[in-house]
């Protein structure tokens, strides 16, 4: 189709209501602000570029278009610090993408019979659209402006335990003993956690977000989160102060939001990351010189686990346990070192599944782990390709 | 004094079809529409014609039908049909061409379910007489909105050629042909001529254009007629005629057999028919209201504004001078070029046919 610019921007502005109507259905800023972000590069796209280059845009174009803006708008939310599950974020823009092909070949030229020779212009109901659409996204933007929860600046070391009890964002500094969350929509970045029993210590929250904290030093757990959804990006965890250390430990969540834990490296703990009765995503994370497992998955969990590194984990590298249902894919697991206990369920197993588990395993690679994969105690292991 | 009439649509063809397939999803029921045109089946004279020059593929793409709303087009209708994917990913690529079987099936639908024969009568009219708040056409009437559809006004046939066959007359080939023209039904006649056996010598002015579509894509929408529509008459004229130019679609099933035709010495391009057996004129159709006795005398009755061959129009395709709050006369197809250069294909029926239903709307 030849475009005008108005068809572009108005095209693109009727394109983005569904998209806008499932962030809306979500409840959550970020959908909203994701939505916004879209449209605001899309249309400058399409001012500042598609208008000038594409005088004609064949219909196989909106293809690599759409994955051009999809790599354009994950680096903006990164950017603008939007904090969106990555897979709802994917389905909020494939859904925007769809219905813009939707709209654009089927729906506007029923409503519209010129809407083709009119260049995509949509006319009155196109300028009543664009103008709904504006004002819905400001008035959602400006509402999640107005009520967005204060940011606290930490400088230099603050001596915890720190407790939260309101929505907040947290930001830099040291805290000595700990971080207590008990508020949803609570933000931690680039805050460095020395000692106590829990570093962080999250219960009965959602919508909590971890991004770039260390935890050093303590007795208990890296960051334990109990009944809670949350996200954990790009953490760091080591130095235990006692033998008893789980690194992450997320459990009884199942009724929250799915909780996510990416990017974190954790090294010389009991556990690396362990789930109970949770839906987790552990992607991506480095985790090193376990003594008890490096990632555990269990009590009727649903996880996956799926491009992490286990390395040097003593008895047994990922475990699926106790009526859990796991997805294990694409995870490296090396060095997995016999226990010396006797215990067949610890001899330096790779990949395990234990006690009525089910684990779905492909594309892993295991190297020098003497127990390899192996399913334990009516549990199974479901090889996939 | 008659009371007034809704419209009329004036022409059987095509272009007419599409008009009145455009007016019924508009809202305007059977009886508020009269067609009057010299045949009841709207595809009869088009169908001829592709016969004769053999044609099975349509040059238009997926939305190149006679149904008002371009969705579904051709394609999906195909899909559904079919279950094949192909012609979606054709489709998406701009390769997609309907047959001229699935056109014409197509359109003999929609002219089954807009009720086309409840308002067609069979009868050429003459003359279109302006009233007030309407148009006689030969004293019938009045009518309030009159479109105009009446094609192409005849064959083109070079002078020194006058004896020979037309390319949309039905002929057979001979061993040694002559093809004069270089457009969309010159290059099909080189290949079903060379297909058949025969020799072609290819008698042409100039190089043919190589385009995918009638005219440049822009020209079918807003972007591209925004410029054109600015244009003086002088301009304007000049661009109708750089568009008018021969032209045939780009890709190997084209080329592929006039290369191998001119490597076994069975093709050639010459000045003149240099003792060929049978000379097909693929010259395509006569040009300019003057060749159409209904606008010739349009022009003269009312004194219309025109510019050379081509009657001024305003950008909606209608008559500026006949045109007002109470009434319409609007041209559709060829003759509608002031307006969309491209207005003797589908594409050009439907622009005419959507800016004629807008002013009857807005005339309600």
């Amino acid at each position: 189709m030849s475009y005008t610019l108005t068809g572009r921007i108005e095209s693109r502005l009727g394109s983005v209501v569904p998209a806008l109507v499932l962030a809306l259905a979500l409840h959550r800023w970020w959908a909203i602000e994701l939505v916004a972000l879209m449209l605001v590069l899309g249309l400058a796209l399409d001012v500042l570029v598609y208008h000038r280059a594409l005088p004609y845009q064949p219909g196989w174009l909106a293809l690599p278009l759409g994955l051009g803006e999809l790599g354009l708008v994950y680096l903006a939310m990164r950017a603008a610090g939007i904090m969106a599950p990555l897979d709802l974020a994917f389905g909020i823009y494939g859904v925007g993408w769809l219905s813009a092909q939707i709209l654009g070949h089927a729906i506007f030229p029923r409503l519209r019979l010129e809407y083709a020779e009119s260049g995509g212009e949509l006319g009155r109901g196109g300028v009543l659209t664009a103008a709904a659409v504006g004002v819905t996204l400001v008035a959602g933007l400006g509402a999640a402006y107005a009520v967005r929860p204060p940011t606290v600046h930490l400088h230099g070391t603050v001596q915890g335990p720190l407790v939260i009890r309101h929505a907040e964002t947290l930001v830099g500094g040291v805290v000595r003993g700990g971080i207590v969350i008990r508020a949803s929509h609570v933000t931690i970045r680039d805050v460095t956690v020395v000692g106590g029993q829990h570093g962080v210590d999250i219960e009965h929250a959602s919508h909590v977000m971890l991004d770039h904290v260390r935890v050093l030093g303590v007795t208990l757990d890296g960051i334990r989160a109990l009944d809670a959804g949350v996200m954990i990006h790009d953490c760091s965890i080591s130095s235990p102060a006692s033998t008893l250390v789980s690194g992450i430990l997320i459990s009884y969540s199942m009724g929250r939001p799915m909780s996510m834990v990416s990017g974190c490296t954790i090294a010389g703990t009991r556990e690396g990351i362990a789930t109970h009765s949770s839906m987790v995503d552990v992607m991506g994370n480095h985790v090193v010189d376990t003594t008890e497992r490096g990632i555990l998955l269990g009590e009727m969990s649903m996880d996956m686990a799926s491009k992490n590194v286990v390395e040097g984990a003593k008895g047994i590298g990922i475990i699926c346990m106790d009526h859990s249902m796991c997805d294990i894919k694409h995870n490296t697991i090396a060095g997995a070192t016999i226990d010396g206990n006797q215990d067949p369920t610890r001899q330096g197993v790779a990949i395990e599944s234990f006690f009525y588990a089910q684990a779905q395993v492909a594309h892993n690679t295991v190297i020098a782990s003497p127990g390899g994969v192996q399913a334990f105690d009516n549990s199974t292991i479901q090889h996939q390709n | 004094m008659e009371p007034t009439r809704r419209c009329a649509i004036v022409g059987s063809g095509l272009a007419a079809l599409a008009a009145y397939a455009t007016l019924r999803h508009g809202g305007l029921a059977s009886n508020e529409i009269a067609v009057l045109g010299t045949h009841e089946d709207p595809t009869e004279v088009w169908r001829v014609r592709a016969a004769a020059i053999r044609q099975r593929q349509m040059r238009s793409e997926s939305d190149g039908h006679l149904a008002a709303a371009a969705f579904p087009g051709l394609a999906v209708r195909e899909l559904v049909r079919t279950g094949s994917l192909r012609p979606m990913v054709a489709t998406v690529a701009n390769r997609y061409h309907p047959s001229v079987e699935a056109f014409l099936a197509h359109a003999q639908d929609v002219r089954r379910r807009t009720g086309w024969s409840q308002s067609f009568t069979e009868r050429r009219v003459g003359r279109i007489t302006a009233r007030e708040g309407g148009f006689e056409l030969d004293g019938d009437g009045p009518f309030a909105h009159v479109l105009v559809a009446t094609g192409h006004p005849g064959l083109s046939r070079p002078g020194e050629f006058s004896g020979a066959v037309h390319a949309y007359e039905p002929h057979e080939y001979a061993s040694r042909i002559a093809i004069v023209g270089a457009g969309m039904a010159a290059a099909t006649e080189w290949l079903n001529a060379l297909a058949a056996g025969s020799e072609v010598v290819s008698i042409r002015r100039r190089e043919p254009l190589r385009r995918p579509l009638n005219v440049p894509r822009t020209f079918f929408s807003k972007r591209g007629l925004g410029a054109y529509h600015s244009l003086s008459n002088e301009q304007r004229a000049a661009k109708l005629r750089e568009l008018a130019a021969a032209s045939f679609p780009p890709g190997p099933a084209w080329d592929e057999p006039l290369a191998q035709a001119e490597r076994e010495g069975r093709f050639r391009v010459e000045l003149v028919p240099n003792g060929a057996e049978q000379v097909i004129c693929a010259t395509g159709f006569k040009r300019g209201f003057q060749e159409d006795p209904l606008l010739a005398r349009l022009v003269t009755d009312n004194g219309l504004a025109t510019f050379g061959r081509w009657i001024v129009l305003e950008p909606d395709s209608t008559i500026p001078t006949l045109t007002d709050n109470s009434r319409t006369l609007s041209l559709a197809g060829v003759a509608a070029q002031w307006a969309f250069p491209a207005a003797d294909t589908i594409a050009g029926a439907k622009y005419s046919a959507r800016a004629f239903l807008r002013r009857i709307c807005r005339t309600r």
